[in-house]
């Protein structure tokens, strides 16, 4: 057995135990024409307003459409001679039929709003989950400090989700749940939903972003996962401390944690920057322009260019902008508008707050070994790397 | 023009006409005359409209497919899409049934030979012009990916080259669309002939009257609006992006203070058309008049109080969603009125299945689901749910397309005749018009469920999570196939269109047996419409109306109708 393949082995383990659902696990699907399964307490209502107006549409476009087709049938054209006669006006049928549509609309209205009440009106008990989106993915931040990707909720407890936007305008939609919230930057918007049944981690509900927010938009798609009081407990304080959990399992070898580490870390940065040289919307982490990979491209000598033409170097060495390489990688990451790489524009937000030192370290450590790492991102070993 | 006066009123050739009146492309190029400024419209939104047509079948092209297609990127899909709404819109549906049909039917119905501004009228063709010349350069310029509705903050911050541009050429077509409107509530207040009152004017006008007070008065906003936001992307200036200290929920209400009226420019004059059709090829007087013409006057006003069911997830505040909710309810009814009115006149008509009829009835038949789906999206509820999926898509283009489109194509048809003095071939008519509303409904109606069962709009992708490819697939496929079909439809209406131009038989100038002052004049009509201002009675009046055998037309026994008219038999 080979390095490569205990590291595989080892990943995969890892996957299951502690970063985050089943990587093969299905989604909820519904037999139902109409609406998809309805998960959250506010479905059975939500639904029901949906059929009942449905029901009153169905009665009102075949009203309409078959009194349509009777009486072109009926009165069709008999010869040339078309003068025909029939009532102009008719004042109580004309009356009937202004009112007895605005006293269905305040009924409809009514139910609607009635059900919309009881989804702004938030339990204060609810427990809270603070919500980061951003150009293209979301962050889920639970209250001791955890962050995961997908989205994790205890079963059975009305959750509340208090969000925020890092650039454009996002929308948090789980249609399953039948919930929706303009993510907004710049103010704080809330939504709550209780779930009872849970999912596992071997199925989840979908979680899509609804508002356009650009280029991924429709990459901005993540799992819910519904997890049992004593399995979401568990899992949240593992989500906590997973990088203390990895060192806590390798003392012998500080290598294993960013291995292990990266992948998990790095898919929040895959959808900008790819790792094999490919343009993306930011530089890529590989070779793309000649000057070799991100850490080979800022070392004394590189010729890598930033702001309009400025060579990296003058920005990093004893005394200059940056002490070390490891300082310019940071910054790029907490302040990515501070310099910018030549030929990319200025779209890449702050991740200050969203990533803890010892995970901005690990990424750092990928970059400085990143020959060891697929194009995905999979740690794969030195000794893989050189044999291709 | 004496010469007129010694033209025989109806004549087997014409001696001239408005098409021949003058020749050369400068008579055209400065006109002052309403018909031809209404057709130049016409031809520009009829190749708008095939822009934004293939715009459209790129997407649905796209969404055949889950996944990313190597010939088209995410960015080329989210410039596709955006591009389609903004032709459709701003250059194709706004201006279509106001400045293209509008211009030439409304001096004719109204018996006047010209609008009263002639020379704004010409210039408000040139703004169009302009308008959609910065259009084509923004493409030029890197193209624009920010959804037709330019939402802040993308749209500050987006790196697409071409957003200022388009954003100058929707400030230039608002004025363009304003002037038309301001020409036609002078033209309607002060041109009207004598005995047309008010409630005897044809509801086309009423329509286009209420419609005009819609592009006056809203349209400003939208200028402001994106004035606004050009001065945010050009100097910095933090209005609507918040990194900035603006807030974009504010850019929200100013966009649909003007959009949802927008909806209404759209879809009134629309109803207008139907008004006409269903009356003139039923062959009976409309029903209920009066209730007509108001329920256009209250959607223009209830128009200007319901923006914000646009924005129930938007963040703004639940009070306020709880009243907008309740306010979009209003302008259900006097829709949901004009509905039963048609059905209502169709009762011991005469019915004729001409082209423009079966678009009339397709009218009532889309519209009335278009309504419908409606009621959903505004209830809170169901909306929060449904908003900004599919759902939504669906609903709009039942409205906008399925409503206001196929009126204007079938008061296309309805008015041809009178337009080019020819006849197109009625075979292919009824072939092209099923092919339509058959397509339409494949690909509209399935959009329904895919918004009910979650798929959100402006997607490019639909197959990141398991499962997704399998639940939306069917539908796309199914809405894509229909979207070919309707492509088919209308590309057979412009071959026989076009065909009828250089061989279509000659129009009678009353090919359908209407009784308003348009059919009383040579098809087409004299370069003045009318040698003296005609007298009218009912327009809605079809006891006059004689078959001829010589013109194989209609004519109106004009003394006839004149004199029930005075004695009040019309109503």
């Amino acid at each position: 057995m080979t390095l490569s393949h205990s590291i595989t082995s080892i990943l995969s383990q890892a996957g299951s135990s502690m970063s985050s659902g089943a990587a093969d696990a299905t989604s909820i699907r519904s037999d139902e024409f109409w609406m998809p399964a309805g998960a959250s307490n506010f479905a059975a209502e939500i639904d029901w307003v949906f059929h009942f107006i449905n029901y009153i549409n169905y009665f009102f476009f075949l009203l309409v459409v078959g009194i349509m087709v009777y009486f072109v049938w009926k009165y069709r054209q008999k010869g040339r001679e078309v003068y025909a006669r029939g009532p102009n006006h008719n004042l109580p049928l004309e009356l009937g039929w202004t009112i007895l549509p605005t006293i269905i609309v305040v009924v409809i209205f009514f139910f609607g709003f009635k059900g919309y009440v009881s989804m702004r009106t938030v339990p204060a008990d609810a427990y809270q989950i603070d919500v980061t989106a951003q150009q293209w993915s979301w962050q889920f931040k639970y209250p001791n400090g955890a962050t995961s990707a997908d989205l994790y909720v205890p079963a059975g407890k009305p959750v509340k989700l208090v969000m925020r936007s890092n650039d454009v305008l996002h929308c948090l939609y789980i249609p399953d749940f039948r919930v929706k919230q303009d993510v907004v930057p710049g103010r704080y918007t809330t939504m709550w939903f209780q779930v009872d049944e849970m999912t596992g981690e071997e199925k989840f509900h979908r979680l899509y972003c609804t508002e356009y927010c650009g280029k991924d938009h429709s990459r901005m798609n993540q799992r819910v996962f519904v997890l049992g009081e004593v399995q979401f407990n568990d899992w949240v304080t593992k989500q906590g401390r997973w990088l203390e959990e990895l060192a806590k399992k390798y003392p012998d070898d500080p290598s294993m944690i960013w291995k292990i580490g990266a992948s998990r870390l790095y898919a929040r940065c895959a959808s900008c920057h790819t790792l094999d040289g490919k343009a993306g919307t930011g530089p890529s982490w590989g070779n793309y322009d000649g000057s070799g990979d991100i850490w080979a491209r800022i070392q004394p000598g590189a010729v890598h260019k930033v702001d309009g033409g400025k060579p990296v170097q003058t920005l990093i060495g004893p005394g200059k902008e940056y002490e070390t390489p490891e300082a310019y990688l940071r910054a790029s990451i907490l302040n990515p508008g501070q310099h910018i790489v030549d030929g990319y524009g200025n779209v890449m937000p702050t991740f200050k707050g969203q990533l803890r030192d010892p995970e901005i370290d690990v990424l750092i450590d990928m970059m400085k070994n990143l020959k060891e790492f697929d194009a995905k991102g999979k740690y794969i070993g030195g000794a893989t790397a050189a044999a291709k | 023009m004496t010469t007129l006066d010694a033209r025989p009123t109806i004549a087997a050739e014409a001696p001239d006409n408005y098409l021949t009146f003058k020749r050369g492309l400068l008579s055209w190029l400065f006109t002052l005359d309403h018909k031809r400024i209404g057709v130049m419209y016409l031809a520009a939104v009829l190749v708008s409209f095939f822009a934004g047509g293939v715009m459209a079948l790129l997407v649905r092209t796209k969404l055949l497919f889950p996944g990313e297609v190597t010939w088209m990127t995410a960015e080329q899909y989210n410039k596709a899409f955006t591009l389609h709404g903004a032709i459709m819109v701003f250059l194709v549906i706004i201006p279509s049934i106001p400045a293209a049909l509008g211009n030439f039917v409304l001096p004719i119905m109204l018996g006047a030979k010209d609008v009263a501004f002639p020379r704004l009228n010409l210039f408000s063709f040139y703004l169009w012009v302009l308008g959609a010349i910065c259009a084509v350069y923004s493409l030029v310029a890197g193209g624009f990916d920010t959804g037709w509705t330019f939402y802040t903050p993308y749209s500050t911050s987006s790196q697409a080259g071409g957003i200022i541009p388009v954003l100058v050429g929707v400030f230039i077509l608002g004025f363009s669309s304003i002037f038309t409107g301001v020409n036609f509530i002078v033209t309607i207040h002060k041109l009207r002939p004598p005995g047309m009152t008010w409630f005897r004017m044809p509801l086309f006008l009423w329509a286009v009257y209420a419609t005009a007070i819609i592009q006056v008065l809203a349209t400003p906003v939208l200028g402001i609006t994106v004035a606004l936001l050009v001065i945010e992307r050009a100097f910095n200036i933090g209005i609507f992006d918040p990194s900035m200290g603006g807030d974009p929920v504010l850019f929200q209400h100013f966009f649909w203070f003007y959009s949802h009226p927008a909806v209404y420019i759209m879809i009134l004059p629309g109803m207008g058309i139907i008004s006409e059709i269903i009356s003139v090829h039923s062959h009976r007087h409309i029903f209920g008049f009066r209730f007509i013409a108001f329920s256009s006057i209250a959607i223009a006003i209830f128009s200007f109080l319901v923006w914000g069911h646009h924005m129930f997830t938007s963040g703004q505040s639940a009070l306020m969603n709880v009243l907008f909710s309740a306010i979009t309810f209003s302008v259900a009814i006097p829709s949901a009125v004009k509905v039963f009115n048609w059905l209502a006149t169709l009762y011991k008509g005469s019915i004729s299945l001409n082209t423009p009829m079966l678009y009339g009835l397709s009218f009532i038949f889309l519209f009335t689901i278009g309504g419908l789906t409606g009621i959903p999206l505004a209830v809170l509820s169901t909306d929060i749910h449904l908003h900004d999926t599919y759902f939504v898509v669906a609903h709009f283009h039942y409205v906008m397309m399925g409503s206001a489109l196929i009126a204007m194509i079938g008061g296309l048809h309805h008015w041809w005749p009178k337009m080019f003095g020819v006849m197109y071939s009625e075979f292919w008519g009824r072939i092209a018009c099923a092919l339509v509303f058959i397509g339409f409904n494949l690909t509209f109606f399935t959009q329904f469920m895919l918004g009910s069962q979650g798929m959100p709009r402006r997607y490019y992708t639909y197959d990141q999570l398991e499962g997704m490819a399998e639940t939306f697939k069917i539908y796309h496929h199914i809405s894509t196939g229909g979207s070919y079909i309707m492509a088919l439809g209308f590309v057979i209406t412009g071959i026989y269109l076009l065909h009828s131009l250089f061989a279509g038989k000659k129009a009678p100038a009353n090919p359908w047996g209407g009784a308003s002052l348009e059919w009383q004049c040579t098809s087409p009509p004299p370069h003045d419409n009318f040698s003296k201002t005609p007298r009218v009675g009912d327009c809605y009046d079809f006891s006059a109306v004689r078959w001829d055998e010589k013109q194989q037309g209609y004519v109106v026994d004009a003394e006839a109708h004149a004199a029930s008219a005075s004695s009040g038999k019309g109503h």
